[in-house]
């Protein structure tokens, strides 16, 4: 019971590969896989520790235990679902652990296709192993939605007999592993990724109707989604699962969740105290809280000598003053992870923040800035900012030959028309977003830009004549195809509609004018005066 | 080996008989003139005349059709052995024809013994199912074929019921064609060559009459007496029942929850509930299993997804609501965070968080599906800039903030002002 064999694999194998393969099978096959891998494995849990494990949960965990019952009885599917990091995934593991049943777990954000689905599944019921052996390939190949019924249906019947084949000897203490009952269950997690997929219209309405094609009392399916079931219906109907809701946490639940496994609970409770509520106007979810609490903490804790002290009254209050500034800031960067930052660097930022306080500025930051680009795609950046701001028609008065700019046009005193006029294209600025541009102005742009700055480092230099503005241009020219590659990678440039006209692609420029400001002002480019201001 | 709680053996009973269909729909099939007697005639019929039929089981989803064609496919199984053999299909898994004939194909293989290749073509599958339609004829055996989800069949080309009831009217064969399907209009469906091959028998699946559905409850909630549950329990709990099946509630709780779908399986999922919350202290249902299950049932969603939110996003919903009652058609977040801005400069509100904070809770409103962009996989666009819409009406919304706990009032006051 239980042998697994590797499938016979028909390809080339190069003569290095087909000569290593015999040591690594003996290695890794020394423990054959049973049902009993499908499962927890570790030590069983109470339902009192259950409960306890998630504070706040009790009410859904017991609904959940009342609605799968017991091992031995058969279930109607279930539907999961409740907001981001509430907790649905790590409840529905820990409950098998807790029940000790064998369960199959696949969650559709690792399997993103039906494909990888499919066989992921196949492969844990079938306790096929991917290993060197096998080449890293499934047990069995399967696309289809019918071949997956078909193959499911035959390795479910495998594992229920196999299951049944051993006596299970009723002892009143439970074996470690040991799986009782002949229920299986499928889990499929992230099940609202599925609608972005490609079939998702035959997907999804088939993964509902699964329970209904299988027909097998022994198997229990249960679907956890982000997303509300009503977010599913489609045109083609299937029969509801049973919806289990986990609402968010409530502030209470949140203070529980952040007090366990921490080292000083009355200090953390002060802090809790302190800066739960402002930041649950903001976000109440578990993750985001707990990335924004990390730093604020050690700034709470920093005027305590002795991390271990219990904190009286007279010390909250110091605490708090202390912490006080910090919060107002720290809410407004709520969402950002910031990058470690070495010692040294830091220390670094404080005397040169006490120094230079007022006569930098903004320029200060750009010193730290968390991303570094070279000057050729800082330039490619400008002008794809210039590109998508400025209308194409000033192009030739804006760059001339040289790559200087004209005077501007008189400036006359704005009437009542031209500035309702303003008005309405800063709405239209505000509605439409950046304008496309095709490839060629963006390179005209860019090689204009350029020859401005080589212009202004030979003035410098006074070695060179015309020539040398050209052999620098083709130096920065070279690559700059592939820096606009990567650009659009990391989604400052993306693709915007194709020309109606010609069909080729068009592209959009994603940074905003902050941003642009700040990199001109890196390269000392002077970038106001180039944009086109109504 | 300890004693197991009665009430546990009974709760596991419960379960099992709720997850069987064959068990709940045998007492709808017991008078003479129901679908279950018309349908066993009419196959008993074509199995003993040796002829051809078709026919359509229609009804809404979960009336129990597939549920009776299995009693009946079961009962008429016992009684000719070896005369019949059944080929299920699905619309749903093999609309295609060639999934289609490769399917029938290893149905049959495995029907009667023989080695099916996955390699074999779609001409292949054709011809060795026309072969096979033949000598079953000849030996006279029917063949019963089950189209489940019968509408995808009918969509596209309908080569596969082409070929199918072609070949049972060109080869001397037995077979029986049963299309089962939740539109009532399926067979306005089909093209006119696969009509005219089509029998125009239907059977309606309609939902229980209250008669019928007390009986049903009364046969599914029901412990039997002579079993391994111990006798007076079993008792007990029976007449326990019929005083909760009795009471003016509890009918009016049926009443209400069978509005809105009238199907048995729709009736089955309550009953779930009803069964998965019994106390096991005491062993029997009572009302108060019933009412919780139908409070559970009836959800609201978009409520209780602005439960959920968090305040800042309720900010960012209101200010989207003002933007449509002042009837612009589209907006976008850039418009959405002037009107934030807007409303701070003239009400002095605390909650003001920079444009980063609020992008993302308008991202978390986009993940909680309470607004959605109007643009379909517009991606050429950043996130300010793509119109959006709100998902909520205006009265969920006024409904949501005042159960909110601690709403600021400003924002009631917001929603309540036209301006």
């Amino acid at each position: 019971m239980g042998k697994e064999e590797s499938p016979q694999i028909t390809r080339r194998t190069t003569r290095s590969s087909s000569s290593t393969t015999v040591e690594t099978t003996k290695a890794s096959d020394s423990h054959p896989p049973t049902i009993n891998d499908l499962v927890f494995g570790e030590d069983l849990i109470s339902l009192n520790d259950l409960l306890s494990s998630f504070p706040g949960r009790r009410i859904q965990i017991l609904e959940l235990v009342r609605l799968l019952g017991t091992s031995n009885s058969p279930m109607l599917p279930l539907f999961m679902y409740g907001g981001a990091s509430s907790g649905k995934t790590s409840i529905i593991l820990q409950m098998f652990r807790h029940l000790n049943c064998p369960f199959v777990y696949s969650s559709c954000r690792s399997c993103y296709s039906p494909r990888i689905l499919f066989e992921s599944v196949l492969n844990q019921l079938l306790l096929h192993r991917k290993n060197a052996a096998n080449g890293y390939s499934s047990a069995k190949r399967c696309e289809r939605p019918s071949d997956f019924v078909n193959f499911l249906r035959e390795a479910l019947s495998n594992v229920i007999n196999n299951s049944k084949g051993n006596p299970r000897k009723l002892e009143t203490k439970k074996l470690v592993g040991q799986a009782d009952g002949n229920m299986i269950y499928l889990i499929f997690d992230n099940l609202e990724l599925v609608r972005e997929w490609d079939k998702s219209s035959t997907i999804l309405p088939f993964l509902f109707n699964l329970y209904d094609f299988l027909k097998m009392p022994e198997v229990g399916l249960i679907f956890v989604s982000n997303t509300s079931p009503d977010t599913y219906y489609s045109n083609m109907g299937y029969m509801d699962p049973i919806p289990v809701h986990f609402p968010d946490y409530t502030e209470d639940d949140l203070c529980q969740i952040f007090l366990r496994n921490q080292a000083n609970r009355k200090l953390y409770s002060s802090f809790l105290d302190v800066v739960l509520r402002p930041f649950c106007r903001i976000t109440r979810r578990v993750d985001e809280l707990s990335t924004a609490f990390s730093p604020l903490f050690e700034k709470y804790g920093e005027p305590l000598s002795d991390l271990g002290v219990v904190p009286n009254e007279e010390t909250k209050r110091r605490l708090f003053s202390h912490l006080q500034p910090h919060i107002a800031p720290s809410l407004n960067e709520v969402f950002k992870v910031s990058s470690q930052s070495s010692p040294e660097a830091q220390s670094n930022k404080e005397t040169k923040k006490k120094s230079s306080r007022r006569k930098l500025g903004v320029c200060e930051e750009i010193d730290e800035s968390d991303f570094h680009m070279s000057t050729s795609a800082k330039y490619l950046l400008i002008s794809a900012f210039l590109a998508s701001r400025n209308p194409a028609t000033l192009d030739a008065s804006l760059f001339d030959s040289m790559g200087g700019f004209d005077s501007r046009k008189r400036k006359r005193k704005p009437s009542q028309k031209s500035l309702e006029h303003k008005e309405t294209a800063e709405q239209e600025l505000l509605m439409k977003g950046p304008g496309t541009f095709p490839l060629e102005r963006l390179l005209a742009i860019f090689q204009c830009l350029t020859s401005v700055a080589e212009g202004s480092i030979d003035e410098e230099e006074q070695g060179n004549e015309g020539l040398g503005v050209q052999g620098g241009d083709g130096g920065l020219m070279s690559d700059v195809l592939l820096q606009l590659s990567s650009l659009c990678n990391a989604n400052f440039i993306i693709k915007g509609g194709s020309c109606p006209l010609e069909g080729s692609t068009r592209y959009r420029s994603t940074l905003c004018e902050d941003m642009a400001l700040k990199v001109a002002r890196s390269l000392k480019f002077p970038l106001s005066k180039y944009l086109y201001r109504r | 080996m300890g004693r197991v709680n009665p009430a546990e053996e009974a709760l596991n009973l419960l379960r099992t008989r709720l997850c069987n269909p064959s068990f709940v729909f045998k007492p709808l099939s017991d008078s003479p003139d129901s679908n279950y007697s018309k349908l066993k005639f009419l196959i008993s019929s074509s199995v003993t005349e040796a002829c051809n039929n078709s026919i359509l089981l229609l009804g809404p989803r979960g009336s129990g059709k597939i549920a009776v064609l299995e009693l009946v496919l079961k009962d008429l199984l016992l009684e000719y052995p070896d005369m019949i053999s059944v080929i299920t299909l699905s619309g749903l898994l093999h609309c295609d024809d060639n999934s289609a004939f490769k399917e029938i194909a290893r149905q049959l293989c495995a029907e009667h013994q023989l080695l099916f290749s996955k390699m074999a073509s779609f001409d292949d599958n054709s011809q060795f199912m026309i072969a096979m339609l033949r000598e079953c004829g000849l030996a006279h055996k029917t063949i019963i074929f089950v189209l489940d989800e019968f509408d995808l069949f009918a969509q596209g080309k309908q080569r596969v019921l082409y070929s199918l009831l072609d070949a049972m009217q060109s080869v001397t064969s037995q077979a029986v064609v049963i299309g089962v399907s939740c539109r009532l209009d399926a067979d306005q469906l089909l093209e006119k060559r696969v009509r005219s091959r089509f029998s125009h028998r239907k059977l309606l699946f309609l939902p229980p009459s209250k008669e019928d559905l007390q009986r049903l409850l009364e046969h599914i909630l029901s412990l039997p007496v002579d079993s391994t549950l111990p006798h007076d329990y079993a008792v007990e709990f029976n007449s326990k029942l019929q005083n909760v099946l009795a009471d003016e509630k509890f009918k009016q709780i049926i009443n209400t929850y069978m509005n809105s779908d009238a199907t048995v399986n729709h009736l089955l999922k309550l009953l779930f509930r009803v069964v998965s919350s019994m106390d096991l202290g005491s062993g029997f249902l009572s009302l108060e299993n019933f009412k919780t299950a139908l409070s559970n049932n009836q959800r609201q969603p978009k409520l209780e997804c602005i439960k959920d939110c968090s305040i800042l996003e309720l900010y960012i919903l209101v200010c989207m609501k003002r933007l449509e009652i002042k009837e612009q058609n589209s907006y976008n977040f850039n418009s959405v965070m002037k009107e934030y801005k807007s409303i701070r400069d003239s009400f002095q509100t605390s909650d003001y968080y920079a444009r980063n904070v609020c992008i993302r809770a308008f991202e978390h409103l986009l993940q909680r599906e309470l607004i959605c962009f109007t643009d379909n996989r517009g991606h050429n666009q950043s996130v300010e800039f793509r119109p959006a819409k709100l998902l909520i009406l205006s009265h969920e919304l006024h409904q949501g903030l005042k159960s909110y706990r601690s709403c600021p009032a400003i924002l009631l006051k917001l929603m309540d002002r036209e301006v």
